[in-house]
């Protein structure tokens, strides 16, 4: 009994998710557009998230460097090491880090400001002022996020790269041009498009699940707090499925 | 509130163009690698094998990167038409006699195309021009050579052992003694042996020549090889090969010697004993000589087991085995 | 039951009074969540100029009631008449014009935590697409601050004020729009009794300014002796019964009585 409870609970969600991704389809495209909010909202999600994602890219870059060079020392491919970081950075790290940590800011914020929003009304006064509150609220909030995040994206990559780029130097000298040449000589356009492509689902995977955490928030300020959470819990994993999906259909594709 | 979202707005702004910078940087940097802006002219090479070569590999000229292959296409069944755009820049150096020839650019078998200019003058290179092609040494062909150098100092090994044990048989001393005729062909096979000798000598020669191949600008494989045992190992080989050269030399200036105290002794009739005794040191030289060079030998053939082992070589040992199988049965 | 008016003699009087034409009428109303019936057979009148204080006890329904007029839940059975149109009806971009017309306070206020005052105010006027001129609009919040007597809280955020004073601003945001009804969800649940009253006297002043309907969710004594013109009693799902606050004091009935204990 209990596994089919949880069972049920688990498709429920799915189900549930899976409706909202629908609306949101069916919707995000018909006026009326708003577009003062969504560019706030990009603001607020892109912008404003800029100071953590690109912290946490920089010591990311960094450490991965300085991890890395006893390896390549032992191998004598110390001068590979911006090659290596270059396309462990672009290809896997700087995406999934960077959505990582956009799940973890953007995603409960989310959830919790919808959720309170549900809690004390403000989604069913905005109805009845003349606002369709899903188009409002969720719409922009997930064309935002899944417009950011690929930003944020290239930014962490190019703040993280140049952690690494300070970490190769801390023990080695390589200039800042050599750097560069090294990291781009590595990369190919099937390395930095698909990595590319994927933040786009990323950020809407965080953009939807966190709306719909909120959207969907039970009563109580309980209930908001465990809407921000599993938006969190919920959008991680996704996350992780997503990159399989896309590792596997890259492959399929032949862009490996 | 409407200045707050406008300086909100630029903020946004500037960080949305801040990182589509990075992004066309990027793309531009991987497309300018690939030589995909700027303008281009096209040179042709044909070749009877391609060994893999890909659309998108690297095009040399001097050692820089010039262009990519665009396009390879298949004239007939035993020619291959490799398309290349190079950097206009070029058109005023490349020669119509350029030679193209296939290399290989690190170890994980990306290849590139070597253009190397020639030495006799000829016009610039006009767009669609075939340039000269060279059939590229290629590792498969050194590890042949390698191979068949291999037997070759088997043969020799087994001559000299031969030799050794028909001297071993003191039979045939009397005979040495007494019989002139023997005498020359003795020394015919001290001729032989000097051959031979000569051969273990070109083989060091030959290896040395291999070996210096592979380290001088082969890139990875060469490094690969120079900064693992194998490199060492086959230096000793070497160094063992020519001891045994040096001492084959010797054997044969004492082999000479002895022929000639054998006809002086003939000659000038000294007696059988003194040339026993003569005769004896020398088979004992020759002993150790033999030893020595079977010594050289086993090295050589330890190293060539241990490179059917390595993983850089193993596949190519394994097609020299399948085709040994298929030639045995008929 | 001598002095409750039961539902066929309410439809009568409507047909009596059919010269004073209802602002609201609400008719048949059925409604329920799953096996949870929460409105039967729900009828409801709303002349111009009157004040109507709908008491029921706390999960009675009285908050769906008040949600499906303004739109926010839809029926399963029974008409919603709003100015003439049946809110059931209508699409959404036809709500939003009959929604324009009418003010809700919220309960729980409900002001956008994220916008200051004077946003708040804004917000309905822009929403609506009635007002886009900076200085008009600006003005129009002035207005309405004013009403409620908090005009120097205009760029303050709603976490700043106290819950009376949150009050006051999300009645002046139902007001910007000079509504010809305004429906009241609990005005004065969670306030001290004496800010209470404040809010009550503001809801008769607002009224006699601008000369709306009003219709009171309540449960406060207070607020039905000062505010109501007519009292219905919903009781399991249905009017249980209707009347002045004098005649329903000296109401024999049991479940009656217990509203004026
Ligand atoms: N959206 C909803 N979904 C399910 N049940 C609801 C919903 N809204 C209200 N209810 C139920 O309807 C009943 C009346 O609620 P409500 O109108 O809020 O009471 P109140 O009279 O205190 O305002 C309650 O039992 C509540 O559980
Ligand atoms: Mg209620």
């Amino acid at each position: 009994m209990p596994v089919s409870t949880s069972t049920k609970n688990l498709l429920n969600e799915v189900g549930g998710i899976s409706s909202f991704a629908g609306r949101f389809f069916s919707q995000w495209y018909k006026p009326r557009y708003e577009i003062a909010e969504f560019f706030r909202q990009c603001y607020v999600i892109g912008y404003k998230s800029l100071p953590l994602v690109g912290l946490t890219g920089f010591i990311m870059g960094l450490v991965l460097t300085m991890q890395l060079r006893p390896t390549m020392v032992d191998y004598g491919v110390e001068s590979q090491i911006p090659a290596i970081v270059g396309i462990a950075i672009i290809r896997e790290i700087g995406p999934v880090l960077t959505a990582l940590i956009f799940a973890g800011k953007i995603g409960s914020s989310i959830g919790a400001e919808l959720g309170s929003m549900k809690v004390t009304e403000q989604i069913d006064a905005m109805e009845v002022s003349g606002t369709n509150p899903f188009k409002y609220l969720v719409v922009s909030r997930v064309l935002a996020a899944t417009c950011m995040l690929p930003v944020l994206t290239v930014m962490s990559d190019a703040i993280s790269l140049y952690g690494s780029y300070l970490g190769v130097n801390i023990r080695g000298t390589t200039s800042f041009s050599l750097f560069w040449i090294q990291v781009f000589e590595s990369l190919d356009f099937y390395d930095v498009i698909p990595a590319f492509i994927k933040t786009y689902f990323f950020g809407f995977a965080v953009g939807l699940i966190g709306c719909y955490k909120g959207y969907f928030s039970s009563k109580g300020t309980e209930g908001v707090g465990r809407s921000a959470n599993s938006a969190v819990v919920v959008s991680s994993i996704l996350i992780f499925i997503i990159d399989l999906l896309a590792v596997q259909i890259t492959d399929v594709l032949g862009y490996n | 509130m409407i200045k707050k979202s406008v300086a909100n707005n630029i903020k946004l702004g500037a960080f949305v163009i801040a990182s589509l910078i990075f992004l066309i940087m990027i793309f531009y940097m991987i497309g300018k690698n690939k030589h995909l802006f700027g303008a281009n002219f096209t040179v042709k090479a044909r070749f009877e094998n391609v060994q893999g070569l890909k659309i998108g590999n690297n095009v040399r000229f001097g050692g820089i990167d010039i262009g990519t292959v665009k396009k390879i296409e298949i004239i007939n069944d035993t020619l291959m038409e490799v398309v290349m755009t190079v950097d206009h820049k070029l058109k005023k150096i490349l020669r119509k006699n350029a030679i193209a020839s296939i290399g290989t650019d690190g170890l994980v078998g990306n290849k590139v195309i070597n253009i190397e200019a020639n030495r006799l003058p000829d016009h610039a290179a006009e767009e669609n021009d075939i340039l000269l092609t060279q059939k590229s040494v290629n590792t498969d062909e050194m590890m042949r050579t390698l191979d068949r150098t291999n037997n070759d100092v088997n043969i020799v090994a087994e001559n000299l052992k031969i030799i050794t044990q028909k001297i071993n048989k003191s039979q045939g001393l009397w005979d040495l003694i007494t019989n002139r005729k023997i005498a020359i062909h003795f020394n015919k096979t001290a001729e032989n042996i000097e051959k031979a000798s000569m051969e273990a000598n070109k083989i060091g020669v030959n290896t040395n020549q291999i070996i210096r191949k592979i380290s001088n600008g082969r890139g990875i494989l060469g490094k690969m090889i120079s900064d693992t045992l194998l490199y060492s190992n086959f230096n000793q080989t070497i160094v063992n090969f020519k001891k045994a050269g040096i001492r084959t030399d010797s054997f044969l200036l004492k082999a000479e010697n002895m022929i000639n105290n054998i006809e002086s002794e003939i000659n000038y009739g000294k007696g059988p004993i003194h040339a026993l005794l003569v005769d004896s040191s020398n088979t004992l030289l020759f002993k150790k000589s033999m030893l020595n060079i079977e010594k050289g030998t086993e090295g050589f053939n330890e190293i060539i087991d241990a490179m059917k082992h390595h993983f850089l070589f193993r596949r190519y040992f394994k097609r020299i085995e399948n085709e040994k199988i298929k030639s045995g049965n008929p | 039951m001598s002095n409750t008016i039961l539902k066929k003699e309410n439809i009568d009087t409507i047909e009596t009074q059919k010269k004073t034409e209802p602002v609201l009428m609400v008719s048949h109303l059925y409604k329920s969540f799953g096996d949870n019936k929460v409105l039967i057979d729900f009828n409801l009148k709303l002349n111009k100029g009157e004040n109507v204080v709908v008491l029921g006890k706390s999960g009675s329904g009285k908050s769906v009631l008040i949600k499906c007029i303004i739109g926010l839940l839809l029926p399963d059975e029974g008409e919603i008449h709003v100015l003439g149109e049946n809110v059931v009806e209508q699409t959404s971009s036809s709500l939003d014009k009959i929604r324009a017309k009418i003010g809700f306070l919220f309960q729980s206020n409900a002001l956008y935590d994220s916008m200051t005052v004077r946003e708040n105010l804004e917000f309905p006027l822009r929403r609506h697409w009635i007002k886009n001129n900076p200085d008009e609009v600006n003005q129009l919040v002035q207005q309405a601050l004013e009403d409620v007597g908090l005009g120097y809280t205009i760029d303050m955020m709603p976490v700043e004020l106290s819950g009376g004073m949150r009050k006051r601003i999300a009645l002046a945001r139902t007001l910007i729009l000079k509504p010809e009804i305004i429906l009241y969800d609990e005005p004065t649940t969670g306030l001290d009794p004496i800010t209470g009253k404040e809010i009550i006297r503001l809801m008769i002043h607002i009224k006699e300014k601008y000369n709306t309907s009003s219709l009171i969710i309540s449960h406060d004594m207070n607020c039905v002796k000062l505010a109501a013109d007519r009292i219905i009693i919903l009781l399991e799902g249905k009017c249980y019964a209707e009347g002045d606050y004098e005649t329903l004091r000296k109401d024999k009935d049991a479940k009656v009585i217990q509203f004026f204990e």
